[in-house]
């Protein structure tokens, strides 16, 4: 268990979270009995190994998929008691997601990428779309709002897929390796918005990644390993603190 | 809201092209058949929809124009007794063999035996005044243009029908006919040609009424009487209905059309929701992260679904402007074909049901979407 108290309230909660997956005869344990608990408005970073189960973490703390056995609290909803329809809602008012892949319709321009989820919370057409400008301005694309995907580079779309979960202005936003299809100028500006995000906007950020520069900004980084969580380091902390699995 | 299916169609129109393409030739092909079919077996009921007469007295069970038998020439005052009715003639069928002067052998002709005043109803609207008044002369027939070869006679040569002696005094358009060629003569040169003894009175009695709207009522009303013998009546719309589909089905010819509109319905929905499937695919990844956004799956469904509208949409409106362009070259070739509104409204219905199908069909790929499967 995370040693580390906070006054606040967490927003998201795992208690003794096991999920298991079976590919034909082989089963594969990838989170065992994970617990874990995240403050509001901090940028934390799951960290460790391919296969330690940290995408798995997130796809259940985010509500993409349901655990086996176990409890996950978000924002004081129990996630395992909602059914598909209220997990779509679940997820359209409270949460955003950035991809590995940018995602993005190849159809659209910048601003409508943005734009369509937005249409989908029920926002007015005009909301939508000042909310969409204001939410690329953010991220540095004020410029670039009216160019198609084939017109932007790598990191502009990872900005866009950024700009898109940012607009909907979710309490929870969920990354999952969002720089390790760029550049190292790329990647470092992606860091900076998701951090920028955290301070200014109080969004829970919790990001999957490997990038080392990461580590940097954020203010809790998580290491996992063989579905556990092997140490729970704070910013502020002199030396990450071990903790039990 | 951003029109996501409309921008997709547009931004990768190649990819919907063949869907586009598939439902604009099914269409096409729906409505050229059934124009033909329509032109074709509505060549049986030339002789009622030439005609301006607006209730038509037969024989009862009479299945065709062509299978009538004769009825008691006294039934026309029984007719004319009716205060709706305006006018009563009679009209003669009869089957001749025809022997021409060039070496055509022995051909099956229909022998339309007419009224030849002015203001007659029966072949109003394909005969001219002046041509309806040369029937007036005696052995006076009149055929169609397209017809002349097959009978090997040129105007104002002889021939014989039932070996008596006629002559082609006028040709007009629009009288073909289906299973023999129709000869248009006067009633008493019909008479003379009929050789069959039991016929003893006018295959039909035609009638136009004073409002031609009441002809469904009229008709009704006057069955009622067997005084002077077995006839029944039939508005003239009902009657050609009767004539259409009773050679449409006698011959096959409507199964026919059935089963082939069937496989080119089938064909065509195949390859749209295939194309369908294929866009489906092409964003699976762009779809997942919408719904993990929390944009739902049945909203995600609604995209596919209007891609397939607007496919059917552009299939229809290509296949309208071939479909019409075909049609008029045909119209001048003396192609029989033929397109009602309720015909259009079919094809429509066909097209567009198609795209529905073949929407709904591409749907039920959109279950692999999983938001789940993009964390790996």
């Amino acid at each position: 268990m995370p040693a580390t108290a906070t006054p606040r309230a967490p927003v998201l909660q795992a208690d003794g979270v096991c999920k298991a997956f079976a590919s034909g005869k082989l089963h594969t344990q990838v989170l065992n009995g994970l617990s874990l608990s995240i403050d509001p408005g901090e940028l934390t970073l799951i960290s460790g190994p391919s296969g330690c189960g940290k995408s798995t973490l997130l796809a259940v703390l985010s509500g993409l998929q349901k655990v086996d056995s176990g409890r996950v609290h978000a924002l004081g909803s129990e996630l395992g008691q909602l059914d598909l329809r209220a997990l779509e809602h679940f997820r359209l008012q409270h949460t955003g997601f950035v991809f590995q892949g940018f995602n993005l319709f190849p159809a659209l321009t910048a601003l409508e990428q943005v734009e369509l989820p937005l249409n989908h919370m029920g926002l007015s057409k005009q909301e939508a779309r000042t909310r969409a400008r204001r939410s690329l301005e953010e991220v540095g694309l004020a410029h670039r709002i009216k160019l198609r995907p084939s017109e932007l580079s790598g990191g502009e779309k990872q900005r866009v897929a950024i700009a898109r979960a940012l607009a909907k202005e979710p309490e929870l936003l969920f990354a999952d390796e969002p720089t390790s299809a760029l550049d190292a100028a790329n990647g470092q500006t992606i860091i900076d918005i998701l951090h920028t995000i955290a301070r200014t906007h109080g969004t829970t950020v919790l990001c999957v990644s490997h990038d080392p520069r990461l580590v940097a900004h954020a203010d809790r980084v998580l290491a996992m390993e063989d579905g556990r969580i092997l140490s729970d380091s704070r910013r502020d902390a002199v030396a990450p603190k071990e903790t039990s699995p | 809201m951003v029109a996501l299916a409309r921008k997709t169609l547009v931004y990768e129109w190649r990819r919907f092209l063949p869907a586009i393409l598939a439902v604009g030739f099914a269409g096409l092909l729906q409505l050229l058949q059934l124009a033909l079919v329509l032109g074709i077996f509505g060549a049986t009921s030339v002789y009622i929809t030439g005609s301006s007469a607006d209730v038509w007295v037969g024989f009862p069970g009479t299945q065709s124009v062509g299978s009538g038998r004769s009825i008691d020439a006294n039934v026309e005052s029984r007719i004319l007794m009716d205060p709706a009715v305006a006018r009563v003639e009679p009209y003669e069928w009869i089957d001749g063999d025809w022997r021409g002067t060039g070496d055509t052998g022995g051909v099956s002709v229909f022998v339309s035996g007419i009224d030849p005043a002015a203001g007659g109803l029966m072949f109003s609207r394909v005969l001219p005044p002046e041509l309806r008044a040369r029937l007036a002369e005696p052995d006076a027939v009149i055929v169609d243009r397209a017809d002349l070869d097959k009978l090997g006679v040129a105007m104002d040569q002889t021939a014989t029908i039932n070996g008596q002696r006629v002559r082609v005094v006028g040709v007009s358009s629009g009288l073909r006919g289906l299973g023999g060629i129709n000869v248009i003569a006067s009633l008493d040169t019909a008479r003379r040609l009929d050789t069959d003894a039991a016929d003893n009175g006018p295959t039909y009695l035609v009638a136009s009424l004073r409002d031609p709207a009441q002809a469904d009522a009229v008709a009704v009303r006057l069955r009622g009487s067997s005084a002077f013998g077995p006839y029944t009546t039939w508005s003239a719309a009902d009657f050609a209905h009767i004539s259409v589909f009773y050679w449409l089905f006698d011959t096959g010819a409507g199964a026919g059309v059935l089963f082939l509109a069937g496989i080119v319905f089938l064909v065509g929905a195949v390859i749209t929701s295939q194309t369908l499937v294929g866009a489906v695919q092409g964003s699976v990844r762009e779809y997942a992260t919408l719904n993990a956004l929390g944009v739902g799956v049945g909203a995600l469904r609604k995209v596919v679904l209007e891609q397939a509208f607007w496919v059917g949409a552009l299939g229809l409106v290509g296949a309208t402007v071939l479909g019409v362009l075909l049609l008029l070259a045909a119209r001048a070739e003396d192609v029989p074909v033929t397109l009602g509104p309720l015909a259009a409204i079919a094809c429509i219905a066909l097209v567009m049901g198609q795209a529905a199908v073949s929407g709904m069909a591409a749907m039920r790929s959109m279950r692999r979407i999983d938001p789940a499967t993009l964390l790996r």
